[in-house]
């Protein structure tokens, strides 16, 4: 057993530790700044370019793209610790084209999805966003009710569909919908790809949430797509879907190890620093426990995940391994950043600090792609299923 | 013109560095380990003497266990073109050093051999110079600006008091100081097409050199600890405490 990542990629960790470094933390405070008077946690669009610049200059572009659109086809495992470190910041910013969507249309896409809508997102000219929940169907998106019927050559969709992310800028979201009701979950949801400006689909309100972060609730009224908008086959869009989630899924998790780590760097660095009752706060055991505890969370979770994308590369079934994984890596980060943050005192409770806001990423982790009930129950069926 | 560079794997610049508790050397157990910063400084210098077309070839030397394989990948990432490591093990005085060095200049002939003024490690500031003095070749060390000028080198040296240039005979060893260069980032596609470079060990028997120890480390011990600062009241209570207690000042 080789515990050790081959030479490359422990340069491209390197590689990424400094751009985050150099590039993303320079620019947080900024955005701490931005979110505590209330205007959201964003980076301007100027921001944006220069960092996607440098990115590209780097070849920090399409790290897991195919080869074929100029991507690295780099493996699960060499992006470990590439997301772990692109997660510390605080900066809204992951190295382009974001995976997930890029996975579920690589996996479904024909030849004119490819070029008309894989390909630019490849290059970073378009913004892919994903719609699944709806009001009445979050954990469970078995019970969606947005329906697309094939009307002659045209596919009629209608429904509401919340808490989109990047509703706001998408240039085309990939819309699951029921085809079969009789079938459900098990070849009756099919996935579209929807553009913005398509006549019907309009985005009906903006849901302003936690940490200056903000979802959008889209509404489909007889919205009329051509019959090459179906991704992939008609009654078969769970199983991409799921393979999406599960990219995001360990993405979040890396995400969490990042933070989790600069929460307890922080703490580290500050406790010796600080006296109360004439010894230093890292004298005290309740914080010398909380300092081990965090280190063994952390450890467990880059392990967990390690392995996860061992399995990954190898094209093992990770199922189990993607929800213990999500669900324990988004708690120990909660964990870890609430202490770490009760360590710093009022200190800790300040948007001068990025504390609150690692929290406030952390608290959204814990619901989207799959509150960590949900995986604890997949988890356990998947046991006691034998 | 082939370049010769020499690149040392020291600790990372970013480590806070411990004794052992034995006192018998750093301790360097789950410490990270990197390119010297003045060796990468030197990298740079060759990889852009090499894009601007002066440079034929750029060869990146460690010495070292198989370890320091990394950081010789490091400068083939930065735009080396191809390494050599001589393997040897523990540490290597400047001397050592300096002797294979020359064993590798024999074999290579390049015209301008370019090393760190200093490893950030034992900060001895020694191969540089004795390199010079075993293979008589001119040396410029300090080097904040280094310009091929024919069979002439002229380097600009960061001495006591501002610069100084001087014009050497090619070949010639430059040492480089901070303000050299900034060094770029290693990308990814570079980091990729390192890996296919080719990367030659000799030992030092093959280069004629026998590593004999003269120097033996008696002692690694932390520095004093600093004593927390007060504030000061007053303008004349400083100066009071200037004069009479750190008695700085008359
Ligand atoms: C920041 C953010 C961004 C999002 N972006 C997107 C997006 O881009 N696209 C998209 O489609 N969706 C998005 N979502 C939606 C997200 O995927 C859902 O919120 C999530 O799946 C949970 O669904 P729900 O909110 O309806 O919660 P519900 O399904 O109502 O569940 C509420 C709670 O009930 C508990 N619970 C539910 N079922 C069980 C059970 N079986 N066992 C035990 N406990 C249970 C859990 O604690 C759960 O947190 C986003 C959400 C957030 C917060």
């Amino acid at each position: 057993m080789d515990f050790e990542l081959p030479e490359e990629y422990r340069m491209l960790e390197e590689l990424v530790a400094n751009f985050v470094a150099d590039h993303l933390l320079p620019l947080e405070p900024e955005v701490l700044a931005r979110e505590a008077v209330g205007v959201g946690a964003y980076i301007t669009a100027e921001e944006r370019e220069a960092l996607d610049a440098t990115s590209r200059e780097l070849g920090l572009w399409g790290l897991d793209a195919p080869e074929s659109m100029g991507g690295m086809d780099l493996p699960a495992i060499a992006l470990v610790a590439v997301n772990e470190h692109v997660g510390k910041s605080m900066v809204p910013y992951v190295l382009p084209p974001d995976s997930p969507n890029l996975r579920m249309l690589d996996a479904t896409v024909n030849d004119e999805q490819r070029s008309r809508y894989l390909e630019p997102y490849v290059r970073g000219e378009t913004v892919s966003a994903i719609a699944i929940s709806e009001p009445g169907a979050g954990s469970d998106p078995a019970a969606m009710k947005t329906s697309a019927v094939l009307r002659g050559d045209e596919w009629v969709l209608n429904g509401r569909k919340i808490w989109i992310s990047k509703a706001d800028i998408a240039d085309h979201f990939i819309t699951m919908a029921v085809t079969d009701k009789a079938q459900g979950a098990r070849g009756g949801i099919s996935a579209f790809l929807v553009d913005s400006d398509t006549p019907g689909l309009s985005v009906a309100r903006k849901i302003p949430m936690l940490g200056g972060n903000a979802t959008y609730e889209l509404e489909l009224s007889d919205c009329r797509l051509p019959a090459s908008a179906l991704l992939g086959e008609e009654g078969k869009g769970f199983a991409p879907m799921q393979l999406r989630l599960s990219t995001r899924r360990l993405e979040m998790a890396t995400w969490c190890i990042g933070i989790a780590q600069r929460a307890l760097d922080m703490l580290v660095e500050y406790a010796p620093q600080r006296e109360t009752f004439g010894s230093a706060l890292s004298d005290k055991q309740t914080v010398q426990n909380w300092i081990a505890e965090a280190e063994t969370d952390i450890h467990a979770a880059r392990l967990m995940a390690w392995h996860t994308a061992w399995k990954l590369d190898r094209g093992d079934s990770v199922r189990r391994e993607i929800s213990m994984l999500k669900a324990h890596a988004t708690e120990m980060a909660w964990r870890i950043v609430d202490r770490s943050m009760q360590g710093f005192g009022a200190m800790g409770m300040t948007k001068e600090l990025p504390l609150q806001q690692m929290a406030n990423e952390v608290r959204l982790m814990r619901i989207y792609d799959g509150p960590t009930e949900i995986h604890k129950w997949v988890v356990a069926r998947d046991i006691l299923r034998g | 013109m082939k370049v010769l560079v020499a690149v040392k794997r020291v600790v990372d610049y970013n480590v806070k560095v411990r004794a052992k508790a034995d006192g018998s050397d750093v301790d360097l157990n789950n410490v990270k380990m990197a390119i010297n910063p003045f060796c990468e400084i030197a990298v740079e210098e060759a990889v852009r003497l090499k894009e601007a077309g002066t440079a034929t070839e750029v060869v990146a030397v460690s010495i070292g266990d198989k370890a320091c394989q990394e950081q010789i990948r490091t400068a083939l990432a930065l735009g080396a073109d191809r390494g050599i490591q001589v393997e040897t093990e523990g540490a290597v005085e400047p001397l050592v050093v300096a002797k294979l060095l020359k064993g590798v200049i024999e074999k290579e002939q390049p015209q301008l051999v370019i090393l760190g003024k200093q490893s950030i490690d034992g900060d001895n500031n020694q191969t540089g110079q004795m390199l010079g003095a075993l293979t008589n070749m001119a040396q410029g060390t300090f080097a904040s600006e280094v310009a091929i000028d024919g069979d002439k080198v002229n380097v600009t040296r960061e001495v006591d008091g501002g610069l100084q240039t001087v014009s050497l005979n090619l070949p010639a060893i430059v040492t480089t100081d901070l303000r050299l260069n900034e060094p770029r980032y290693a990308s990814l596609p570079n980091i990729m097409k390192a890996k296919k470079k080719p990367l030659d060990v000799h030992t030092p028997a093959d280069l004629g050199v026998e590593p004999k120890a003269h120097l033996t480390t008696l002692k690694v011990e932390p520095p004093a600890e600093r004593q927390a600062g007060i504030m000061v009241e007053s303008v004349e209570q400083l100066v009071d405490k200037l004069k009479n207690e750190a008695k700085v000042i008359s």
